[in-house]
């Protein structure tokens, strides 16, 4: 017989017993949408927290100060300012493999225009900070190095900021109060969207570094909160890491054998983690909506075992007209692969629908690949096929005169 | 000659008893006979059926069908031979339920055959329209009478053109005057020179026949 033929038939022995085909196509259906959701899902967070690491910049390393020592007693890491300024610009001096970097020093407060009023992180930044970023203007200027030597009260606001004091109304030119010393507005920040952890990058005002710890800390000195830098590649993070180490063990006269009072991190070691983290939750849910595949392929088992018991006589019949044993196999495991292919596309369907209905609930990114749709057609069948291989193989052994006979 | 049995024998085994079936079988059937193999339940005449029908293989003697030596044929040879040579008619009719008359005549077709579908549909139509049911193409064996089930099934068993049609009590489940009409319909066909090998237990039945082959205790009498 034919594969197309049979194909045929099996259609048809599977249409005249439709609740029942349903019924079991579904521990199939739900298996594969369970596993193509998942894997949309976890591809998707991947691709999200790749996004957010690139959002952060080119190749970033970011330099944060010691953790401050009281006796033999330490605390965490940025508890001490033991960057400055000048640290910043040495390292921009001083290390070939850096293209940029910007010291970051953070103040917090209410910002205020007219009648409105919001809340936001300011950063005090060099105007290199965007460089270093990788991010773009929207609209009007950056400050200059002139603004940061005479401490200019001039700002640039984040599109939240802008959206929620402005909304969406001309901004540049504009006077804002922030902790109540007015700051004119020169520039408006490109959307960069959500970082990470998932805190709102937009949601920040930059000025340049000196009027943030003159005028909102009131401090004389340069300490900052953060170096961030930009290595030329990723091949030079770490030469980039050693050098910077170097210098700044060098500036702050530490002699050798004392601890660092300062540490750098790159954003790939962040990257790896949360890839890794996610990899293992995609893994985890992929065996769980394996099992269920399984469960379902015991379904077409125990089905299939039915319908050659039910149809003893007409695979008799068969035989008695020609039928070989392996025309009788294939004519079995055609239905059952048939019942899982079937159930396999729907759920694929079904998984599609799942994972846009998560990614809309969650402001999360959804990718089905094709991969994962081949994949899972392709298990589907093989399930099928395995599953389906005991029932077809007995009904294939079956003594033509004893099946005739069956009542 | 289109068949030679010689000296067939089958004993099954039942556990540590062998229990004979048949005990030495010999005949011969010529191309074009009609011949009824008659005798009561447990005389053999099943077993000899099945052997006949290359449904089963004997424990001893050799069975020679068209020039082929049976008995030495495998699983999926005798599948062959029963696809080339031999339609069977059986006493409950064995159509496919939920399948249209067409369909079920076509289904010798679709193994070891080479044929279009159009082909195939083709013949079976004709061999429908030859058995006067021409206007029952696409009616399932539910919506058919006994008589016109049975027309069907014999439908079937000539679509390939074999050798020998074996009926096994093909009035069995149908009333006498339709019995009759089938027995009417099979001398028919053999008047095509068509051979025609019919198991039964009835006298009237086999009365249709030429040729009368009695079976009693496994053995020719």
């Amino acid at each position: 017989m034919s594969l197309f033929l049979t194909l045929r038939v099996a259609l048809r022995a599977l249409i005249r017993n439709k609740v029942r085909s349903i019924l079991t196509m579904l521990g199939i259906i739900i298996g594969i949408a369970a596993v193509i959701a998942v894997i949309a899902v976890g591809q998707g967070a991947t691709v999200m927290i790749q996004e957010q690491i690139a959002s952060m910049g080119d190749n970033p390393l970011i330099i944060f100060p010691g953790s401050a020592r009281v006796g033999g007693f330490r605390f965490g890491a940025g508890t001490r300012s033991t960057l400055t300024v000048q640290d910043a610009e040495a390292i921009i001096k001083e290390c070939p493999y850096v293209k940029a970097v910007t010291p970051i020093i953070r103040a917090g407060g209410q910002i205020i225009y007219q009648d409105k009023n919001w809340s936001s992180g300011i950063e005090g930044v060099a105007p290199s900070y965007l460089e270093v970023r990788n991010w773009n203007l929207k609209e009007g200027n950056l400050f200059t190095d002139s603004d940061v030597k005479s401490a200019t009260k001039v700002c640039l606001l984040g599109a939240t900021v802008a959206k929620e004091l402005f909304d969406n109304e001309e901004s540049v030119g504009k006077t804002i109060r922030i902790r109540n010393m007015p700051f004119r507005v020169i520039g408006v920040l490109e959307k960069k969207g959500s970082a990470a952890f998932g805190h709102d990058q937009d949601n920040t005002i930059i000025a340049p570094w000196s009027t943030v710890s003159r005028v909102l800390q009131r401090s004389s000195f340069n300490e900052v909160n953060q170096i961030l830098a930009s290595v030329t590649s990723i091949k030079m993070l770490e030469p980039a890491k050693k050098e910077i180490s170097a210098i700044l063990r060098q500036r702050h006269r530490l002699s050798q054998g004392t601890e660092d009072d300062f540490s750098i991190t790159d954003a790939t070691e962040i990257t790896n983690a949360i890839t890794s983290i996610s990899r293992l939750m995609t893994l985890l849910l992929v065996v769980i909506a394996s099992i269920s595949l399984i469960v379902g392929g015991i379904g077409i088992m125990n089905i299939m075992l039915v319908s050659v018991t039910e149809r003893t006589r007409e695979i008799g019949l068969r035989m008695a007209v020609g039928a070989r044993g392996k025309d009788i196999l294939l004519q079995f495991l055609v239905e059952a692969v048939v019942l899982a292919g079937i159930g396999g596309v729907f759920g694929i369907f079904l998984g599609y629908g799942a994972a846009q209905i998560i990614s809309n609930a969650n402001n999360w990114p959804v990718l089905v690949s094709t991969d994962s749709i081949l994949l899972a057609f392709v298990f589907s069948s093989v399930v099928g096929i395995f599953f389906g291989f005991y029932p077809a193989w007995r009904a294939s052994r079956l003594n033509p005169i004893e099946a005739l006979r069956y009542e | 000659m289109l068949i030679t049995l010689n000296q067939i024998t089958k004993v099954y085994q039942i556990g540590e008893v062998d229990i004979p079936a048949l005990r030495g079988v010999t005949f011969t059937i010529d191309r074009g006979e009609f011949v009824a193999i008659m005798g009561a339940s447990g005389s053999g005449k099943t077993t000899l059926m099945n052997i006949l029908g290359c449904l089963d293989q004997p424990t001893s003697g050799q069975y020679s069908l068209d020039d082929t030596e049976i008995t030495r044929l495998n699983r999926n040879e005798l599948a062959y031979i029963r696809n080339k040579k031999i339609g069977f008619v059986f006493q409950n009719f064995n159509l496919l339920p939920r399948t249209s008359a067409l369909e079920n005549v076509e289904l010798p077709l679709f193994y070891g055959n080479r044929l279009s579908s159009r082909q195939k549909y083709q013949r079976a139509i004709e061999m429908l329209t030859r058995l006067g049911l021409a206007d029952r193409l696409e009616h399932y064996p539910s919506q058919l009478s006994g008589g016109q089930q049975q027309r069907v099934a014999i439908a079937r068993a000539l679509i390939n053109q074999p050798s020998i049609i074996l009926a096994d009590e093909p009035t069995g489940n149908v009333d006498s005057k339709t019995g009759q009409e089938i027995m009417k319909l099979f001398q028919q066909l053999n008047q095509e020179e068509i051979t025609i090998i019919l198991i039964t237990h009835e006298k009237d039945i086999a009365d249709y026949a030429r040729r009368l082959i009695h079976i009693k205790d496994g053995e020719i009498v």
